[in-house]
């Protein structure tokens, strides 16, 4: 186990560098000038040469690499063109937000969706069933901009329960910051005002976000849950009496968990790099709308570090989902 | 007597609870919340800065020497300076003497004439994107600025620079003077301090920067060393990207003041009694811009004019803004001195099409670059690109539409790659130089030159206009000017947009300058 996973990592090294590259000659291509895209649109000749060479730009694009490489191994992912501070610097403000997120939004989607899912593999056919089907059809079907924006409608300006866009009320003010996920700082600081205000901000973010990974949850535990319930061991367990309960929680659905399982890996990925339309709307200073920002600024630097945090993330949570099949299913076993 | 003890803590819990609200309460109105698309904020550093969202906040932070009293934009009035004088040098040059009032930085100590020096030094060693206002427009260099004493200060300008020019300059963000003695020791790797003063502020404004968290909000708090505070003590300025969050959030009351209103959102809102609704004046000019070079499409005079008679400003005004813009046709727009508001050309589609006709230009054929994102008046680019592309069709043109990120299309633009060419305009101070060079002369390598338009006459009635210091003067100069570009020059001016801003009801003393500026101090806020 040790081993895998030590060959795990060392493989990843290699898939972030490999996505990095790819990144750095993508951005290459593109046919503007970050230097100009940098100063404006007032911005005079002379000031754009000269920027350039201060940057570096004006060297060619392998020797800029160079130049970028040497840099990154020594933990430096250079200066942003945009917001001129480290990129490092912009990740650690950004990226906490994003994950507080899409943690949120995972939560949500496994909350509802498992238990949604196993209902209606149960009750196949039935108005349950239907009706869980007919959600998660909808649920997948929405676009994540017209929810938001219903949500927002409904929950906060027409009914009041539920605070508009941001991470905080205006009048409160954020905690120490520890890690950048507000929630955890503020019940670091056992600050509980700041902690159910900072919660109550999430919610509509997060069911929105998850909206459709619920969905897809909710289908795929259905499916698999059929799968297992039609086969002979769930037949024995129910023949030698066991109470249904018991069949269905502990012998089928720790089988079907396992596609489940495989799906969760890809999922939790894109909603961390999905988060764009949603951050967008609810205000929700994240890495989704740091890269959008990025990206529109020809921002070349902010994008690789962004590419980068991506890539390791994506990789990571495969790692994770590899390494937890181990523990669901004894019959896989990495020497 | 148990029962007597119970009444006297519930007593004194409602007592408790009563202040803590009645301090919430208070909290609130002396705090203000707005809520705005804050993406273009880059930095907080005076030195630096060259955006809209730049200039609301560092207007606040940081005092200049001189400055415009609100929205009146004609009459610069004392800032920093308390008085200051013009005196020609021997040399053909001009000096600005200022004497600076007794004033503090947020951090106590004096403000002195040194740190005017180094704030503008500092200014032109960086060489930010707004520095060009410094060494070209006003031809400083480090060195030009001279503390004569701790209260005088001596701004010397070669010749051929205009002073009245440099004054309303000094107006904008880089002349923001700011605490040596504090900033100094926070120079690091050459950066002038410029990563400090995006986390702090060393100014002597009314507000010191209290925070700002990337992408979620910016706070400013009162500086207590400010002599004439207002009721306003925090001023928080939250990111709202969408307008439609905006628009929830101060119907709520969670924000006071909105900064990005849609045309039909701003419309919706007028009939409500709990917020009000101001149409403020901007110096942005939305215009088309025509390749006017040797063997461009636009290179024949009758073509660009065929063009100006083609499209429908009245109707874009009219259906696409909602009266959020007003007509204009030339390069210096209303507020500015010497403005020309005629109307030279209205919409005439035959005359269009005989005139294509007459420079032998039938059915022409051109690529019409258009940015993405929302374009003046808070209209999205694509809406006013289709509505411009089906009035040229009418006049017999085909206006191909190719949709790009600004920062590429500018790219081809200013390579002189553009054929046709929808683009913004906005002076970076209120002063009709920052236009006329810009737009009129070849040699400024700006937004003539990427237009391939080198007209002799407008060259040199622009540069006249830029030295001259009479005022009558100048306006005639700029009447010839702005008439010559209007009907000749490679432009079709398509309107001049207002910025709509909507607050609560409650807000009073809201007043946003064409410039952007925002004087927080002025504002209250009504129970």
């Amino acid at each position: 186990m040790l081993a895998f996973l030590l060959r795990r990592l060392g493989s990843l090294v290699f898939v972030v560098w490999g996505v990095g590259f790819a990144a750095f000659f993508i951005s290459q291509v593109v046919p503007a000038d970050p230097a100009a895209a940098a100063l404006g649109n007032n911005a005079r000749p002379a000031q754009v040469a000269a920027y350039r060479e201060k940057r570096g730009l004006d060297k060619p694009a392998w020797q800029q690499y160079l130049i970028y490489m040497k840099a990154l191994v020594t933990g430096d992912l250079g200066r942003s063109l945009r917001t001129q501070r480290p990129i490092l610097n912009d990740l650690r403000d950004f990226f906490p937000a994003t994950f507080e997120l899409t943690l949120a939004a995972m939560l949500f989607a496994l909350a509802l969706g498992i238990p949604a899912g196993i209902l209606a593999a149960v009750q196949q056919d039935r108005p349950l069933d239907l009706g869980v089907r007919a959600l998660a059809l909808v649920g997948g079907a929405t676009p994540v901009y017209w929810l938001a924006i219903l949500m927002l409608q409904l929950f906060h300006a027409k009914l009041g329960w539920l605070p508009g866009p941001g991470r905080l009320d205006a009048y409160l003010l954020a905690p120490h910051r520890v890690t950048g996920i507000l929630t955890l700082d503020a019940f670091l600081a056992q600050d509980w005002e700041v902690l159910v205000d900072a919660l109550r901000h999430l919610l509509l973010p997060a069911v929105v976000l998850g909206a459709f990974s619920m969905a897809l949850v909710a289908r795929m535990v259905r499916s698999a849950m059929l799968e297992t319930l039609s086969q002979d061991f769930v037949r024995t367990a129910t023949a030698k009496g066991l109470p249904g309960r018991k069949v269905v929680m502990k012998h089928a659905l720790r089988n079907a968990a396992l596609p489940v399982l495989t799906v969760l890996g890809s999922l939790l990925g894109s909603l961390l790099t999905g988060a764009v339309l949603t951050e967008t709307i609810f205000s929700w200073p994240g890495l989704g709308s740091y890269a959008t920002a990025s990206a529109t600024a020809l921002d070349f630097p902010a994008v690789m570090g962004v590419t980068l945090v991506a890539g390791l993330a994506y990789s990571l949570i495969n790692l994770l989902v590899d390494v937890l099949y181990v523990v669901l299913d004894p019959r896989v076993s990495y020497v | 007597m148990r029962l007597k003890r119970i009444a006297t803590l519930v007593v004194a819990l409602i007592f408790a609870l009563a202040a803590a609200f009645g301090a919430a309460q208070s909290a609130r109105q002396t705090t203000l919340v707005i809520g705005g698309d804050w993406g273009d904020l880059l930095t907080i550093d005076p030195g630096v800065s060259y955006e809209f969202s730049g200039t609301v906040v560092i207007d606040n932070i940081y005092e200049r020497l001189v400055k415009f009293e609100g929205a009146d934009l004609s009459k610069i009035v004392p800032g920093l300076a308390e008085s200051w004088e013009i005196t020609p040098r021997d040399d053909g040059g001009n000096s600005i003497t200022f004497h600076l009032r007794d004033a503090k930085f947020s951090t106590g100590r004096p403000v002195k004439a040194s740190d005017v020096v180094f704030s503008f030094d500092r200014a032109i060693q960086i060489a930010g994107p707004g520095s060009f206002l410094f060494t070209d427009t006003a031809g400083m260099q480090v060195g030009s600025t001279v503390a004569v004493d701790d209260k005088t200060v001596r701004l010397d300008l070669p010749e051929g620079k205009n002073p009245t020019i440099v004054l309303n300059l000094l107006t904008f963000n880089i002349g923001g003077v700011m605490d040596q003695a504090e900033v100094e020791p926070h120079f690091q790797d050459g950066d002038y301090g410029q990563t400090w003063l995006n986390d702090n502020s060393a100014g002597s404004g009314p507000y010191k920067l209290e925070r700002w968290d990337r992408s979620a909000q910016v706070v400013l708090v009162a500086n207590p060393e400010y002599p004439d505070p207002g009721p306003i003590t925090r001023v928080i300025m939250r990111y709202m990207q969408e307008s439609n969050a905006q628009r929830t959030a101060l119907e709520s009351g969670e924000i006071d003041i909105a900064w990005d209103y849609t045309p039909e959102a701003f419309q919706a809102a007028a009939g409500n009694p709990d917020l009000k609704t101001y149409k403020t004046d901007t110096f942005q000019m939305t215009y088309l811009g025509m390749n006017s070079g040797e063997g461009a499409p636009f290179a024949d005079n009758r073509v660009r004019d065929a063009v100006r008679y083609a499209v429908d400003q009245q109707g874009i005004i009219d259906s696409l803004l909602l009266g959020l813009g007003r007509r204009m046709q030339t390069i210096i727009p209303a507020g500015l001195m010497g403005a020309d508001t005629t109307i030279y050309y209205e919409r005439d589609v035959e005359k269009a099409k005989s005139l294509l006709a007459e420079a032998g230009a039938t059915g022409l054929t051109v690529e019409f670059l258009v940015p993405t994102g929302a374009c003046g008046g808070g209209i999205p680019c694509a809406d006013l690109a289709a509505k411009i592309q089906s009035d040229l069709a009418e006049a017999g043109i085909t206006a191909n539409i190719k949709q790009t990120v600004s920062s590429e299309l500018y790219t081809i633009y200013r390579a002189q790659a553009a054929q046709l060419v929808l683009a913004a305009w906005s002076p970076d101070y209120p002063d009709p130089d920052g236009n006329a060079t810009s737009l009129a002369s070849y040699a400024a390598k700006s937004i003539a030159w990427r237009n391939v338009w080198d007209n002799a006459e407008a060259s040199e009635l622009a540069g006249e206009a830029a030295t001259t210091i009479d005022v009558d003067a100048r306006k005639a100069l700029y009447a010839k000017l702005t008439k010559l570009v209007a009907t000749e020059g490679p432009y079709e001016m398509l309107y001049q947009p207002y910025k709509p801003v909507v607050t609560s009801a409650k807000v009073e003393g809201f007043e946003r300058s064409a410039q952007g500026d925002v004087e927080f101090e002025r504002i209250s806020k009504l129970p």
